[in-house]
């Protein structure tokens, strides 16, 4: 018994509790990133369409989840069953204990589409025009082969709507407003020539909207007959075919197939049904944009800052003082900067912008609402401490000699700093930008305050004159995955889409960090710094 | 003089001005950088500070007017209207106090009775010829036109009732909307008769003589004023006695009574109709509200405001907000209902009537005694906000008691608005606290391990996965903490409370038998290994505890922990709660405390750590007796910025807790914490709004409180470095 308490004592029983201790964190976080890249990654492998007889008819659908007996409870079975436009719901659960064995019909399919989540059950027909042109197992491969050319038609009719409709509307606009200006001035002739303009414009907008709706109605000449497994029936033009999947008829290389296009899909294609589905390519666009205007602010202001304090200033509490201060910023809440970022740009500033410079456009702001600018204005501020502190250190680990060498050579301060001392600290002062940037791609609060919407209708940079519009608003990455999983009226079919959105935005951040962390360690390995 | 030196070549003197140049533009760029970014306090606390300042009263001129003995001001403060019952109806343009056209149809003049306009310039009158009319006041505008020149004054004379009776005085009315047989407007008014008073009710288009039915009262009693309520069904009378009675005339009957302390003069409501305001005849003045204590309306004074001089004459709201005015002879005010404050006091000089402009920025009084009409503007934008009422129990309209309460926004649009910031503040504490009783004694442990145990190589693994661990988006950990960890906790919330416990035990049990490995393999696998070794425990831990869970669940709380906490606690168990947020929020935590503390631990000087262990100690008698207590600042420098993250964390809570501004502690239920709430509340509130200025204040407050939070931090930290460089 001694000898157990004088074990006690020497505490070898605790080293193993903190060792406990460290595990679970340690374990936390791989569980965290790993459970994150399972379930995003694994969403676009098309799974094997199961077909089961229940109490309540046949279900044909994925087997998305399984719940264990739980209490009084029975253990339960979640299938997908798609068809939200016929059932109401994407998913049902079915107490395991009433399912019959599983089968999977080669001829069931996935069937994506536009509206209403996917369809799951059997093509039985296809007609053009009203003509059937082929019924059965016929009908699945006709339909396959006439798919590509209806995508094609789409996306033509897709870039039609985003390019040229797009340009001509904010022509339009434009001409609207140059005469309001004018009708103040009562000046008749350029009024008229304002008007034949504004004519001339609508006319080619009206031939568009013809061609439009021509190649509209082509697309939805080709109509599938589907049949659900429970035996009703709908019409599905083939236009609005997304993708079609037999999973239980594919191979391994057909899924990898369609997992790649699912993947591309997800990252090069705006959403679709209020961002549950389709891609998040405008999200991603506008996180890297406004990393990218972050970036160009954040460095000049971090490093004229951290110039000054370690160079210029000269030391004493004043600037201890200061220095302790911008190091406190890095903790204050990005709450409180987006509050600021809010009352201050968007109100304040934006608001003096658009009476000094875009009177015409109000009472419709123009920067006295939210937009990228604003948010990466905020951003920076947000992330100005980390550059400064990494500015600063890596400032002070330039070696006294090498100053002292250039000094001595005749060279003026400025030149040993632009010279000698700058060059030196590149790798600190982008070790803090990576780590700014990594920051401000994961900060989602300040942005929901300073322009963040949750679908943008135009990107901040696209064809049009001046091709980089800073007061946009934009989608972000972050706010999506906020937006789609809380905020959305259908967040259980939306799930996997988060679980994507997270990933790649724990990609991001991780990487980054990983890269600013192995630099920062090469340089102190190399300089030698301290680390407390 | 300067000949013989030798010329300076052109390259140099360049080469000095740039350097001149950037010194300067260093410098300034430098300075004008930090003043900006700590000017942002500033700026949030001018956004702020309006809320506190005092009202700007200012007299807005005196008028020659004649006598009157009803007035009631536009909207716009730009007109008035007074009326008397010898002249009727009178205009005036304010401030200058030109005459303005008027309508001359209406009751025949002189009127024999009159209530004077309310807020919205509704008034009753008895003409010379004993009918009865409700009177509309109201401007006919051209859409744009500013100037009340171009204005019509449309009175809509509506009704038009045979009085059976022509009462001394009319005391209240109300039009009861689809009342009538029509669907039209029914009338209930209440007036002081010769014997006593009396009630009636007709529709507007009535034909019939208007009957009196009389109140009949406690003789021992003596009604001074009347009013109805809201929906027209009680009756609330004030006696010379002092006795405030709530009746329903059907029956006659008090439904309930308050004293009020002395003689009853005049009554009145604020916005809403919810509140009865009581003026006594020495200047008393309060605020009454029906509330249901046990399945019965009671009456029950709950604000009380400063007293007057002079018997109180009458009352009017604003339609905006809560504030409304009261005179006497020789003084009038506008106090503000919920927060008490008084916004205006001014003195006056004789009796006479006195009106608040719809938007409570403009006062009017017209002088009986002297003929004059006096004017005052008022500026108070944010009446509704004190100290008092961010930080204090407030009592609201409905409520029972004082309470705390954060609602900021209603349904309808005389919604009184409550600010007070303690349930905030409580949900962000408590938010912090279950954080931090997750993440501290995670984070130190770990620290601890690896700053004195672990292997170099497993070290140099450890740190940079915790620093990435630091990284992770809250906007990940929050959608992972809300639609993942949520549902999950909520399925087997016994099993995730037993597993600690059941790894600690497992944790417990290995040593011995890890002791009686061969020392050989221990050397060479177990020390500063041990983490390793862990895995496979922590994964026996999770089976062991799922194993344990529904089996606690069953046996000692009877199948479902939900119904158990229920009737045994009377906790109720909210799906995002408490216990979520502090794991996500914990999370985030963990690897701030980490690296500061595991930064502090490991600089602790060698000698120390080899003298203690020289001495016999063992390694971790001297981990926890000699490193741990030196480095304790650093912890606890790393616990304050720990904190700071944890308060102002947003994205977490606002995903995984309901956002439901309660005070419970109760880890099963949510919470609303202050970065939260202006996530959630900011986009929505107007410019420069009370809300607006609130939510602002919140900032400040977060702001102040990290930033020193963090001072703290610093100077522990800065403190301790030198400790160190002296030992």
């Amino acid at each position: 018994m001694s000898r157990l308490a004088e074990r006690f004592r020497q505490g070898g029983v605790f080293v193993w509790l903190s060792a406990t201790v460290l595990a679970f964190c340690l374990a936390m976080i791989i569980g965290l990133v790993g459970y994150i890249a399972a379930k995003g990654m694994g969403y676009f492998w098309p799974s094997p369409l199961v077909q089961v007889q229940t109490p309540d008819g046949p279900i044909l659908g994925e087997i998305t989840g399984q719940q264990p007996t739980h209490g009084e409870e029975p253990a339960k079975t979640q299938f997908r069953v798609g068809n939200r436009d016929i059932y109401g719901q994407d998913f049902r659960w079915v107490p395991t204990a009433d399912l019959s064995a599983p089968e999977f019909p080669k001829d069931a399919l996935l069937i994506e589409r536009l509206e209403y989540g996917p369809f799951i059950g059997r093509i039985v027909s296809l007609s053009h025009d009203g003509q059937p042109v082929a019924t059965g197992p016929a009908a699945i491969t006709e339909a396959a082969s006439r798919l590509p050319e209806t995508l094609r038609i789409r996306r033509h009719i897709q870039s039609i709507e985003k390019g040229q409709v797009g340009d001509l509307n904010r022509r339009i606009e434009r001409i609207r407003l140059a005469r309001r200006k004018l009708e103040e001035g009562r000046d008749a002739s350029a009024l008229q020539a304002l008007d034949a303009k504004a004519a001339a414009l609508q006319t080619t907008y009206d031939e568009l909207q013809t061609s439009l709706e021509q190649s509209r109605s082509e697309s939805k000449a080709w109509i599938l007959g589907l049949q659900t497994v429970d035996g009703q029936t709908r019409d599905l033009p083939l236009g609005s075919v997304v993708r079609m999947v037999p999973a239980n008829a594919m191979n391994r290389f057909d899924k990898l197939g369609v997992y790649l296009s699912r993947l591309w899909e997800f990252l090069a294609d705006d959403p679709r049904e209020s961002n549950t589905e389709g891609g998040i390519f405008p999200a991603i666009f506008g996180t890297v944009m406004m990393v990218l205007v972050m970036s160009v602010l954040v460095v000049p202001l971090g490093v004229i800052t951290a110039l000054y304090l370690r160079e210029y200033a000269r030391q004493g509490w004043v600037v201890r003082a200061v220095r302790v201060a911008v190091n406190n910023l890095a903790g204050v809440p990005s709450i409180v900067f987006g509050v600021f970022g809010l009352g201050f740009f968007v109100y304040s500033l934006g608001g003096t912008i658009d009476q000094l410079f875009f009177s015409d456009s109000l009472p419709t702001p123009t920067y006295g609402t939210g937009g990228i600018l604003w948010a990466s204005l905020t951003l920076s501020l947000l992330t100005v401490p980390v550059v400064v502190v990494a500015t600063e250190e890596a400032l002070g680990a330039v070696p006294r000699s090498q100053r002292e060498a250039s000094l001595a050579m005749g060279a003026t301060k400025w030149q040993t700093l632009w010279n000698i001392v700058l060059p030196s600290a590149t790798p600190g002062i982008l070790t803090g930008l990576i780590l700014a940037i990594a920051r401000g791609a994961g900060e989602v609060a300040p942005l929901m305050l300073t322009g963040v919407v949750k679908l943008a209708p135009s990107m901040p940079l696209d064809g049009t004159f001046p091709f980089f519009h800073l007061d946009r608003k934009f989608m972000h990455l972050g706010f999506h995955i906020y937006d789609v999983g809380f905020q959305s009226p259908n967040s259980e079919a939306a799930k996997p889409m988060v679980f994507m959105a997270s990933f790649l935005l724990l990609l991001v951040v991780v990487i980054l960090n990983l890269f600013a962390l192995n630099l920062r360690r090469k340089l102190r390995e190399r300089l030698g710094g301290s680390t407390f | 003089m300067r000949d013989d030196m030798p010329s300076i070549p052109k390259s140099q003197t360049r080469a000095q001005r740039m350097d001149r140049f950037m010194a300067f533009t260093i410098s300034g760029g430098g300075i004008l950088i930090i003043g900006a970014v700590l000017a942002m306090l500033l700026f949030i606390l001018k956004e702020a500070a309006p809320l506190f300042l005092p009202p700007l009263v200012r007299s807005a001129g005196t008028l020659q007017a004649p006598s009157s003995d009803g007035a009631w001001v536009d909207e716009s403060g730009k007109a008035a209207v007074l009326l008397s019952k010898s002249e009727g109806l009178k205009a005036l343009r304010l401030p200058g106090g030109a005459p303005l056209p008027v309508p001359v149809e209406g009751p025949a003049l002189p009127w024999q009775a009159l209530l004077p306009p309310d807020s919205r310039g509704e008034c009753l009158v008895v003409g010379a010829d004993g009918r009865l009319s409700v009177a509309r006041l109201i401007w006919s505008k051209p859409p744009g036109e500013n100037d009340p020149a171009q204005w019509q004054l449309e009175p809509h004379w509506l009704g038009g009732i045979r009085l059976e009776k022509v009462p001394l005085e009319l005391l209240h009315f109300r039009l009861l909307e689809g009342g009538g047989l029509g669907g039209g407007s029914t009338l209930r008014v209440v007036a002081r008769m010769q014997e006593g008073l009396a009630w009636a009710e007709a529709p507007l288009d009535a034909t019939e003589t208007l009957a009196w039915k009389p109140l009949q009262l406690d003789p021992s009693l003596h009604p001074t004023a009347a009013a109805w309520s809201a929906d027209g069904r009680n009756l609330f009378v004030g006696t010379r006695e002092g006795r405030l009675l709530d009746l329903d005339p059907e029956t006659d009957g008090a439904l309930s009574t308050a004293e009020f302390g002395e003689p009853i003069q005049s009554l009145g409501f604020t916005l809403g109709q919810m509140s009865l305001l009581v003026g006594g005849a020495q200047g008393k003045l309060a605020a009454y509200q029906l509330v249901r204590v046990n399945e019965v309306f009671q009456l029950q004074a709950f604000h009380g405001f400063p007293r007057l001089g002079g018997p109180v004459l009458g009352f009017q709201p604003s339609l905006r907000d809560k504030r409304f005015l009261a005179w006497t002879p020789s003084q009038a005010v506008v106090d503000h209902l919920t927060t008490e404050r008084r916004l205006l006091s001014v003195q006056l000089d004789g009796r006479g009537v006195a009106a608040l402009a719809p938007k409570g920025d403009l006062i009017l009084h017209a002088n009986q005694v002297s003929g004059t009409l006096g004017l005052w503007s008022l500026d108070a934008p944010h009446p509704e906000v004190s100290f008092g009422l961010l930080w204090g129990k407030t009592h609201y309209e409905g409520y029972e008691k004082s309470e705390y309460v954060w609602q900021s926004t209603g349904g309808t649009d005389d919604f009184e608005s409550k600010f007070s910031l303690v349930p905030l503040v409580f949900g962000t504490l408590k938010g912090t606290l279950y954080a931090m009783l997750f993440a501290f004694p995670l984070a130190v442990l770990g620290a601890l391990y690896t700053s004195q145990f672990a292997s170099p190589r497993l070290r140099n693994t450890i740190k940079p996965t915790i620093e990435i661990m630091a990284a992770l988006p809250s906007v990940v950990l929050g959608f992972l903490a809300g639609l993942v960890m949520a549902p999950l906790l909520e399925r087997m919330a016994v099993g995730v409370l037993v597993y600690p416990f059941v790894v600690l035990l497992l944790a417990m049990l290995i040593t011995p038998l890890w002791g009686k490995l061969p020392l050989p393999f221990r050397n060479a696998f177990g020390s500063g290994r041990e983490v390793l070794w862990m895995v496979p425990i922590l994964l026996t831990g999770v089976w062991l505890a799922s194993l344990a869970g529904p089996w606690i669940e069953g046996a000692v709380m009877g199948g479902s922990y939900r119904t158990w906490l229920q009737s045994s606690m009377g906790v109720t168990y909210d799906q995002r709660n408490s216990l979520v947020v502090g794991f996500a929020m914990g999370f985030a935590v963990i690897p701030i405390i980490f690296t500061i503390s595991e930064d502090a631990l490991s600089s602790v000087p060698r000698s120390l750590t080899s003298a203690s262990l020289a001495c016999g100690a063992s390694p971790w008698q001297t981990a926890w007796r000699v490193v741990l207590p030196t480095a304790s600042p650093g912890i606890f420098s790393a616990t304050m910025v720990g904190l700071g993250r944890a308060i102002g964390e947003t994205m977490i809570v606002l995903m995984a807790t309901g956002n439901t501004p309660i005070m419970d502690w109760s880890p099963f239920n949510g919470m609303r914490t202050l970065s939260a709430n202006i996530a959630v509340e900011i986009p929505e509130a107007p410019l420069h709004g009370t809300l607006y200025r609130v939510l602002f204040l919140a900032a400040f407050l977060l702001f102040i409180f990290t930033f020193i939070l963090n001072t703290v931090a610093e100077l522990v930290r800065q403190r301790l470095r030198r400790r160190y460089e002296s030992i």
